[in-house]
């Protein structure tokens, strides 16, 4: 696990409150929303809140892509990579 | 003058320290403020993934309504609560003050009808559901709900009265939330209590403990009559033995 995915997993354990759940229980490669971990739309403008906030990003609601960012932990990874070398 | 009748089939409460019975008898008899505490009530018996939203407050409300809930289905709920979720208006508040976005959790939570909705996905109950914020006697108004309800037929009403200790900038208006706390009653059709409301031309002096928690002394005690007044409304509580 690479320090971005493990940091990027205890954003989404701390921004969602998920008490249940550490680190090792989220998968690099899980889905987030609906299936795998559960998340639900709610959940999807935490995340995106907590991200942008973390990581001084902005992401755009409306874009096409921003879903397809938001599938697992290595894409939310990548997403972040690229906008903070952009 | 006006009445209303009815049973209290069974109660719950919760306040931090205070949970089993034997623990309200003794406040009962020497009601005392609680230290602060942060303590929660336990919720285990909804999953984890739906009960991690949940402030104290909406905690303190399931504790004590679920088992008077347990096994019944179409059960309509008073919901009463004067200040709501005051921290959660706070922080969303100083969010503004400081120019932050605001949280989707925070702000959708926040509303005074956040916990019946609640109530109602995590129960799949579909009966009427009402929230009120009345003023220091909101048990009264929400006893009159209730009754309206078993007028029209519902078998059984469940009211749930909560206070959160609001955060301290809230502390120069809000002087009547001694300690968090919640009260559930399974209210029933019967003629066990009566409830009457009088009006009196000049303004009474207020009850010292929340209604609320004045209703419990008096269930758990000898006593069969209590009287809470708020502005020029006078209520009388009567058991009938």
């Amino acid at each position: 696990m690479s320090d971005l995915h493990r940091e990027i997993k205890e954003l989404i354990i701390d921004a969602l409150g998920l008490e249940d759940i550490s680190v090792e229980d989220i998968g690099d490669d899980q889905t987030l929303f609906g299936e795998g971990l559960g998340l639900d739309s709610v959940d999807a403008l935490e995340l995106g809140l907590a991200i942008q906030k973390k990581y001084g990003i902005k992401i755009d609601a409306d874009a096409k892509d921003t879903r397809n960012h938001f599938t697992n932990v290595a894409s939310l990874a990548a997403f972040v990579t690229a906008k903070q070398a952009a | 003058m006006s009445v209303i009748n009815f049973n209290i089939a069974q109660w719950r409460a919760w306040a931090p320290g205070l949970e089993s019975v034997d623990d309200w008898q003794a406040w009962s008899r020497q009601p005392v403020v609680l230290e602060p505490s942060d303590a929660a009530p336990d919720v285990s018996f909804l999953p984890a993934m739906q009960r991690r939203r949940l402030s104290r407050l909406a905690r303190m409300a399931f504790s004590v309504g679920w088992p008077l809930a347990d096994g019944r289905q179409d059960l309509p709920l008073v919901f009463i609560s004067r200040h709501g979720e005051t921290p959660r208006t706070f922080e969303i508040l100083s969010d503004l003050a400081t120019d932050q976005p605001l949280s989707p959790t925070q702000f959708s939570l926040s509303v005074h009808n956040a916990v019946i909705g609640l109530w109602s996905i995590m129960r799949g109950e579909t009966s009427e559901m009402t929230a009120l914020a009345a003023a220091g006697d909101g048990l009264e108004h929400g006893m009159l709900e209730a009754a309206a309800l078993l007028d029209e037929g519902a078998p059984a009403v469940l009211l749930v009265v909560t206070e959160e200790q609001p955060p301290a900038a809230y502390s120069a208006w809000i002087d009547d939330v001694p300690f968090p706390y919640a009260v559930g009653l399974l209210i029933t059709p019967g003629n066990q209590w009566q409830l009457s409301l009088n009006s009196t031309s000049q303004a009474l002096s207020k009850a010292h403990w929340p209604h609320a928690l004045n209703l419990l002394r008096t269930l758990l005690g000898q006593q069969t009559t209590c009287q809470h007044a708020w502005k020029n409304r006078l209520w009388t509580w009567q058991r009938n033995l």
